[in-house]
């Protein structure tokens, strides 16, 4: 199975193989799930959630800097 | 895992709280926690007249869209900062947010008033664009809630903002700049306007997931001036802290609102003055022989002098 996941900011694509939970995509990305939000068709996806091959997922980052 | 409130299905957790809600119980969740922090402060009359200071980012949209929500009269207030695409998209989203809403935009614009924009000032003057940038923004939105007769000013500072900037000034001890982080902000002199941060229980995971789950257009891309700042490495960290022992950075912040902020405060023994270029609220000068001059008027003369001279031929 595959997953295509866009990853912003900043903006770019990746493909992962053989990831069943969004926990799972995470991990292999080596993200925190503490500062990213996951997107599929327009909602939120929480780290247990199953994924599907094909899917394609925004993985948001929602950290901003400032002054 | 199911909602916490109504048993549905969820699209949100929130390991702080040990919880997790639905959309629907999310959006109850979020008016909640924005509406405690405005009657545990006293942020908000129901009559005022509300400035709610907006980037296009989804902080303060989501401060803004809530505040509509919950009935007050909210103006946004957008500063052009001249950072090229960036700056025009920020502006673009603002105006559409307002014009969906029927709400109203006031647009200043830095260059057009002060004569320098933020990509202009950067490291000029002994401030990187960030110090520049919080500095001049400060000082426009206390300077437009006062120019429109607005009440109050209204800023999209979250947990996470407010966490990470306690814990640089921590780092550094600086007892004077915790005196005065603070969700409320009085207007404890004529020339200053009242400022609340409505969102700092909220986590900015949270204002995001509220902006996508209310098809809120915002600006994504982050300030291409900001790359790496000292905060997003302080947030980085706090988080890296937050994944192992969730409400480690609740607990930072609440714990010094609720106990050690008022300490400090009674300590900040600042003498503030008019400032003799603008008339606006500063620190006195230690000298009292010296003239009192803010730090956004000692800033933008060093500014100023430092650009190139561009002549203006009439006609």
């Amino acid at each position: 199975m595959l997953v295509t996941a866009r990853l912003r900011p900043p903006d770019r694509t990746v493909e992962v193989a053989d990831v069943r939970r969004v926990a799972d995509l995470l991990g292999r990305l080596d993200v925190l799930p503490g500062a990213v939000l996951v997107i599929r068709d327009g909602t939120l996806l929480t780290s247990q959630d199953e994924l599907r091959d094909g899917d394609q997922v925004e993985v948001r980052f929602a950290i901003s800097g400032g002054a | 895992m199911r909602c916490k409130r109504c048993r549905g299905a969820v699209v949100i957790e929130v390991r702080r709280h040990n919880a997790a809600f639905c959309r629907d119980c999310f959006f109850h969740y979020v008016g909640q926690q924005v509406t405690r922090a405005i009657a545990k402060h006293r942020m908000l009359e129901p009559a005022d007249r509300v400035l709610v200071a907006v980037s296009g980012g989804k902080d303060s949209l989501a401060l803004w869209d809530l505040l509509l929500e919950l009935g007050y009269q909210a103006d946004g207030l957008y500063l052009s900062l001249g950072i090229g695409a960036y700056s025009e998209r920020s502006k673009r989203v603002c105006e559409e947010f307002a014009a969906a809403r029927g709400a109203t935009l006031v647009a200043r614009d830095l260059a057009g008033e002060h004569g320098y924009t933020i990509p202009e000032a950067a490291g000029k003057g002994g401030r990187s664009s960030c110090g520049v940038c919080g500095l001049s923004k400060r000082y426009v939105f206390n300077r437009a809630a006062l120019d429109g007769g607005y009440d109050v000013v209204a800023t999209g500072h979250n947990l996470d903002d407010e966490a990470a900037v306690l814990f640089a000034n921590t780092l550094r001890w600086d007892t004077a700049a915790m005196a005065r982080q603070f969700p409320v902000l009085e207007a404890t002199r004529p020339g200053l306007v009242k400022k609340v941060k409505p969102l700092y229980r909220l986590a900015e995971r949270e204002t995001a997931a509220y902006c996508i789950l209310k098809g809120i257009d915002y600006v994504v891309e982050e300030c291409p001036l900001v790359g790496g700042n000292t905060q997003m490495r302080h947030k980085e960290t706090l988080n890296r802290m937050e994944e192992e022992s969730p409400g480690t950075k609740h607990s930072f912040l609440f714990g010094y609102l609720e106990r050690a902020a008022e300490l400090l405060r009674v300590a900040d023994v600042a003498e503030l003055a008019e400032c003799s270029r603008c008339g606006m609220t500063t620190q006195a000068p230690d000298d009292p022989a010296e003239a009192p001059v803010c730090a956004f008027c000692r800033s933008k003369a060093r500014l100023v002098k430092s650009l190139p001279v561009v002549e203006v031929t009439a006609g």
